[in-house]
């Protein structure tokens, strides 16, 4: 991991932000994996039980955190372009915005 | 509630709704055709242009096709079902599913899409073997996705059948009346199919999304007046779960999940949703997008269907209250045809027959996207890796085109001949087999240190877990084997998905044996992906097909 970033690595990114969108990605899946949490039926919703609203209000949090880990990822993670031959992405496109660290770990071994 | 009526009380043909569900469904099949010329290539015979509509779906095509492709017919028809008859904990965990499905695919999805634009990859089972190098372990991830993709086009025609049952076709008479519009149906799909590609399908998305919105939009405004309101369906919904079941002796099903269904609850959302993108005609949709963010602000748009997969559900209720009897043709209760007999009960015939259209239609789509994708998965991974190694684009296009009739054509023979608890019981074991592919494919996607004959072996493992787990799970009323998809979780003492729970067990394999493996410093194969692969954009060159069967390395190596 200490090998100097290669222009074959992933592009680099902020770190910051793309954890922060990691986080957004992550509440909607535990606030549904807790079961527990909202299986009961009251209080109720214009007649609807608890477990069923509860969800549903799920369904428009999941997208609003997906779209906003969306607009963090492309700010976090501007695209660079590659070379005509695809072996590395060019790096004169202007702000270096930290590290190369990607969001997967253990890129930097494929090129061994 | 347990009185049945006869079997005339479906009233037998439905003319009106009959003829709106035939106009329809022309109407399609015309477009279907069309579908050829739209955005027309310069060639079809290859399969980046059939197999994927030339990589070139925008956000909103894409939208409509991996909804269409996601949500099927057999959703449409299984989900209510399960909601009528045993209630929230095999019915409405769909919600919970479809919402942290698209986290999921959000995170790894466009990896996927980068390395594949770049290598020209068609399928999961592509990016294995040009990630890997092994042969073994690509043939495994193939096997397995067309093996999971099989019974799930089957399953499309018991969507068909159920309406067609209600409008009261198909039921009895002699084998043309039974099996000649079902028989028709499915000739018309491989034609369009065989001829537009993917692009058949993207065309129909419109016109099956829209009608699904429509039909359902309106159910949910118009039925609970007519059965007294979202209360009395929700109190109906608790009593009859409450009742006791003669044959088990225990609750018909769960209203709300009790305290031992948490797990289970929990694990079949979170299991459905991470094997759902193994599928290959999951990754079909997503590979035909044009861009790397096109399938990430799709994530986030494509939740709109889970909120009206919730409102169907909430269907099956609304047909408890209702009192609606689901009866077959042959007079037999069957859940299936829940939500067709609600809609003939409530609505006038012609809207009955858009509703009916609306789930016949929803089963074209994803039949022609799966038998789409088994192909591409046939024809790169088994007949161009295993039997013509130097097979050009345009055979490989013709194999998968061939092989999509051939796929299609099992699937019917499958329905029409078999029992249709085989095809349920092969669609429970694909979900399980699906999952088992997940470490190889998108473990690979971030890393290669899981040594590639460990992810064979945990691979296998899971495998074999599943399938004997799922075989000794006995129907309480039927005492058949593969009796339902939850088994207790061992040494939790807790019902879970078995797919889940295969999962960890293919996960600790494959974990122990990859130390192993690295401590005997066994071969790891070769990686013709370089890490910058992964995050590749539409207009970054594509590695040439000549270079690919050289490795591409990084320089520095």
């Amino acid at each position: 991991m200490s090998t100097p970033p290669q222009h074959s690595d992933a592009p680099p990114a902020n770190k910051g932000l793309l954890a922060i969108a990691v986080v957004c990605l992550a509440i909607p899946i535990i606030a549904l994996m807790l079961v527990g949490t909202y299986a009961k039926d009251g209080p109720r919703l214009f007649d609807f039980p608890f477990f069923i609203w509860y969800q549903f209000l799920w369904v428009a949090l999941c997208s609003i955190l997906t779209y906003t880990a969306y607009r963090l990822v492309l700010r976090a993670r501007p695209h660079r372009p590659m070379n005509p031959e695809g072996t590395e992405f060019l790096i004169d496109t202007g702000d270096d915005v930290g590290d190369s660290t990607t969001d997967g770990a253990g890129d930097s071994e494929t090129g061994r | 509630m347990t009185a049945l009526t006869p079997a005339q009380s479906t009233g037998g043909v439905n003319g009106v709704a009959l003829t709106v569900l035939v106009v329809f469904f022309l109407a399609v099949a015309v477009a279907g055709f069309w579908a050829a010329r739209w955005r027309r290539p310069a060639s079809m015979d290859s399969l980046e242009e059939w197999g994927l509509g030339g990589r070139s779906f925008g956000t909103w095509v894409t939208w409509f096709l991996l909804g269409g492709d996601l949500y099927t017919a057999y959703t449409f028809v299984a989900v209510p079902a399960a909601m009528f008859s045993v209630g929230a904990v095999s019915g409405f965990f769909a919600v919970p599913y479809t919402i942290i499905l698209y986290p999921i695919i959000f995170i790894f999805m466009s990896r996927l899409w980068s390395v594949s634009h770049r290598h020209g990859y068609v399928t999961p089972a592509d990016f294995v073997q040009g990630r890997s190098g092994s042969r073994a372990l690509t043939l495994a991830v193939a096997v397995t996705g067309f093996l999971a993709t099989m019974p799930y086009i089957a399953l499309q025609l018991v969507g068909i059948q159920a309406v067609l049952e209600v409008a009261g076709v198909g039921g009895s008479g002699n084998w043309v009346e039974k099996d000649a519009p079902i028989f028709v149906a499915f000739l018309v799909l491989a034609l369009y199919t065989y001829t537009s590609g993917l692009r058949a399908p993207a065309i129909i998305a419109f016109v099956k999304d829209i009608l699904i919105y429509i039909v359902i939009i309106v159910a949910v405004i118009y039925l609970p007046s007519k059965v007294g309101g979202w209360g009395h369906i929700f109190d109906a919904a608790q009593n009859k779960m409450a009742k006791t079941n003669p044959d088990t002796g225990k609750p018909v099903g769960a209203f709300i999940p009790a305290a031992g269904q948490y797990w289970a609850y929990a694990t079949l959302a979170l299991g459905s949703a991470m094997a759902l993108f193994m599928y290959p005609h999951s990754v079909t949709a997503t590979l035909s997008a044009k861009s790397r963010t096109t399938i990430r602000k799709n994530a986030s748009i494509l939740p709109a269907y889970s909120f009206m997969l919730g409102l169907l559900a909430l269907l099956g209720w609304v047909a408890i209250a209702a009192g609606t009897k689901p009866i077959g043709l042959d007079g037999k209760p069957n859940p299936q045809l829940v939500v067709p007999q609600l809609f003939e009960d409530f609505f006038p015939p012609w809207f009955a027959g858009v509703a009916f259209a609306a789930i016949a239609i929803g089963a074209l789509v994803p039949a022609a996207i799966m038998s789409i994708a088994a192909s591409n998965t046939f024809t790169r991974n088994i007949y161009k890796a295993w039997i013509k190694p130097d097979a050009t684009p345009k055979q490989e296009a013709k194999v998968s085109k061939l092989t999509s009739l051939v796929v299609k054509a099992f699937a019917l023979i499958f329905v029409l001949t078999l029992d249709k608890t085989n095809a349920l019981n092969f669609q429970l074991l694909g979900g399980i087999w699906i999952m088992q592919t997940f470490p190889s494919v998108v473990f690979y996607l971030y890393t290669r240190w899981f040594h590639r004959r460990a992810l064979l072996l945990g691979w296998a493992v899971g495998m074999v877990y599943g399938t004997v787990s799922a075989y000794n799970v006995i129907n309480p009323v039927s005492k058949g084997h593969f009796g339902g998809s939850l088994a207790e979780i061992p040494g939790l003492g807790e019902l879970g998905y078995i797919a889940l729970t295969a999962f960890v067990f293919n996960l600790i394999v494959t974990v122990v044996f990859t130390v192993i493996f690295r401590a005997f410093k066994a071969s790891e194969g070769k990686d013709e992906t370089i890490p910058a692969d992964y995050f590749a954009d539409a207009g970054d060159p594509r590695v040439e097909k000549v270079e690919s069967e050289v490795p591409v390395l990084p320089p520095g190596v």
